[in-house]
């Protein structure tokens, strides 16, 4: 007698972030991604697009060297260049928009009004949500992380999120002693997720020349390294807040993705590993089905923080 | 100088491969020679042009950031690409154990190579150090098929560091100069006597370089003595290799605008004689390569 076989349970990749729907919890992390690597992969098929990092004015970046490998990961300085607001507008944007994908546009700036005079320039844009990148020194305030005082975090999320009817993303640097409450203060500023997290400041020095390797003497820290660390820190910010986390912080595989979202993450993005690998998204993407349902799991959204606690 | 507004580069055409390693061995001082299997490259391939090289097993997660590698030889035919690199840290050590049948993941090629314009008439130069030799060899290799008149010039530590002799012959280039530190023979004043002797009559019209910061200050004089054009190609630490990480250019703060890229504006710059400066190969009006 032949037991009948029930079809595989279809699996839903989709994932909520406030306002927005993702076809999947994938996406770039800001800074280690272009629309040029749309040359080699398909970026049409990732959760969102995430852009480098735009300030209002038009800057350059650090001086050289801006990057150096680590054990297991990389430091940069590269400073955030930025062509300004009419050179996003007419040059990067539109290549970022001629995607299917969502484009998350990342907000950099000196002080609270740069970010929201960034968004006030952006809005008519076709843009998916903001990203706020929060490790940027503070110039009105002795140029001190904004993202390292939950109160400058509440206020710059306020007026960002007043400013526009997208959602708003704030990403936090992980170099604080209580990354929760800064999370907190986002999301009281009205903030519709946090991505968790950004690198962390390192450096490494030349020992025959005495200098420091970066031009700019420290840096980020990213890559597989600093995997755990990021994955601690999502696990916390998720038990402190109500809104979804991204986690961010050297995934390189479909299962590093499957630990973030089980720590809490709603979705993930993926940073240093497309340098050695841009096909990388692609392949979590293709894997995610199959990991789902090897976890007796149908859609992302179950999956997200179902770590079991110890007994 | 450019803004960070790079243009579209319209020469790279790259694709992601796994390359069969077809040979990895030491030719000498700390120097590698390394054949691919990588056909599109080979079929692609600029001289003066690049792949980032993931040195990476399976499940390895080190060396975290691919290499850029110079191609140094390459034929469409066969679909071989030769590279050769210097063991000088973790990662070109790893790349230095993986065995012929092994993969390596390559990006490329990438990057705005040499202008050689057109052949006829072209005296040209190359003048490289080191490893720098191997963004010169297929450019040197491609004037001489076309006909131009080619000297080199190959520079180096030691003599056991010298690697490109045998490669020049085969690409039938026999004026063919070595010096190195230990003969006492590098020194750039001597050596800039030594190329002013030597072609004082028919000096070139094209220099290119590589590899030594000092070599390619002489390259600036002798192009200004000689009327001629000087291209230098730039090595950088890089990640993308494709120009949306920033991680290779130099900044400068104050001027709020961002260097050039080498990966993607480069590596290959044109020295500018009237600001002895170099600028983005392409940005002046010349003969297109034919």
């Amino acid at each position: 007698m032949n037991v009948p076989v029930p079809p595989p349970r279809p699996v839903d990749l989709s994932v909520t972030l406030g306002s927005l729907t993702l076809a999947n919890p994938v996406m770039p992390a800001s800074g280690c991604f272009g629309p040029e690597l749309g040359d080699l992969i398909a970026l049409d098929r990732l959760g969102a697009l995430v852009t480098k990092t735009i300030f209002y004015d038009s800057r350059s970046g650090n001086p050289a060297h801006r990057l150096a490998e680590t054990p297991g990961g990389m430091l940069n300085s590269v400073g955030i260049p930025s062509p300004g607001m009419a050179g996003f507008r007419s040059s990067v944007l539109p290549r970022y928009t001629s995607f299917d994908s969502p484009v998350i546009v990342s907000v950099g700036g000196l002080s609270q009004h740069e970010y929201w005079d960034v968004i006030d320039n952006l809005d008519d844009q076709p843009i998916a949500a903001f990203e706020l990148n929060v490790s940027c020194p503070n110039l009105e305030k002795g140029g001190l992380e904004i993202g390292t005082d939950p109160r400058e975090v509440e206020e710059v999320t306020r007026g960002a999120v007043q400013r526009t009817r997208r959602p708003i993303f704030v990403k936090l640097t992980p170099n604080v002693t209580r990354i929760d409450e800064i999370a907190k203060a986002a999301e009281a500023g009205g903030a519709a997720a946090v991505t968790v997290a950004n690198t962390f400041v390192g450096m490494q020095i030349d020992i025959e020349r005495r200098t420091a390797i970066l031009g700019n003497t420290i840096g980020g820290v990213s890559g597989p390294a600093i995997k755990p660390m990021a994955l601690y820190l999502v696990y916390t910010v998720a038990q402190a807040v109500g809104i979804p986390v991204i986690g961010c912080g050297g995934i390189c595989s479909t299962s590093d993705a499957l630990e973030f979202l089980m720590a809490g993450a709603a979705a993930i993005q993926v940073g240093t590993a497309t340098f050695g690998r841009p096909e990388t998204m692609i392949q979590i993407i293709d894997q995610l089905p199959e990991a789902f349902a090897a976890h007796n799991e149908t859609t992302a959204a179950h999956f997200t923080g179902s770590l079991v606690a110890a007994a | 100088m450019t803004d960070v507004l790079s243009a579209p580069s319209t020469t790279s055409n790259p694709v992601l491969a796994a390359a069969r390693v077809i040979q990895n061995r030491n030719i000498g001082d700390r120097y590698w020679q390394l054949v691919l299997e990588a056909p599109t490259v080979a079929e692609r391939s600029k001289p003066g042009q690049f792949v980032m090289l993931s040195a990476t097993r399976p499940g390895e997660l080190d060396p975290v950031l691919p290499r850029p590698m110079a191609l140094y030889d390459w034929d469409s035919t066969s679909g071989h690409v030769e590279i050769i690199y210097g063991v000088v840290g973790r990662g070109t050590h790893h790349l230095s154990t993986f065995h012929p049948g092994e993969e390596l993941r390559t990006m490329g090629p990438v990057g705005q190579g040499f202008d050689l314009g057109p052949a006829a008439g072209t005296r040209l130069l190359v003048v490289g150090r080191g490893i720098g030799t191997c963004s010169l060899m297929a450019a040197a290799a491609d004037a001489a098929l076309q006909g131009a008149h080619v000297t080199t010039v190959e520079s180096a530590r030691e003599p056991r560091s010298l690697f490109a002799a045998e490669k020049y012959a085969s690409k039938g280039i026999s004026d063919v100069h070595t010096v190195t530190d230990a003969e006492g023979t590098s020194d750039p004043d001597q050596l800039a006597q030594t190329l002013r002797g030597h072609l004082a009559h028919h000096p070139p019209t094209l220099i290119l370089t590589c590899g030594s910061s000092r070599l390619a200050s002489l390259c600036m004089q002798l192009a200004d003595e000689w009327n001629a054009r000087l291209q230098v190609s730039v090595e950088a630490h890089m990640a993308c290799g494709l120009g949306y990480c920033h991680g290779c250019s130099s900044g400068r703060r104050s001027s709020g605008l961002e260097g050039p890229l080498v990966c993607h504006d480069g590596p290959v710059f044109e020295y500018d004689p009237t600001t002895h400066g170099y600028t983005t190969m392409g940005t002046h009006t010349r003969t297109p390569q034919q």
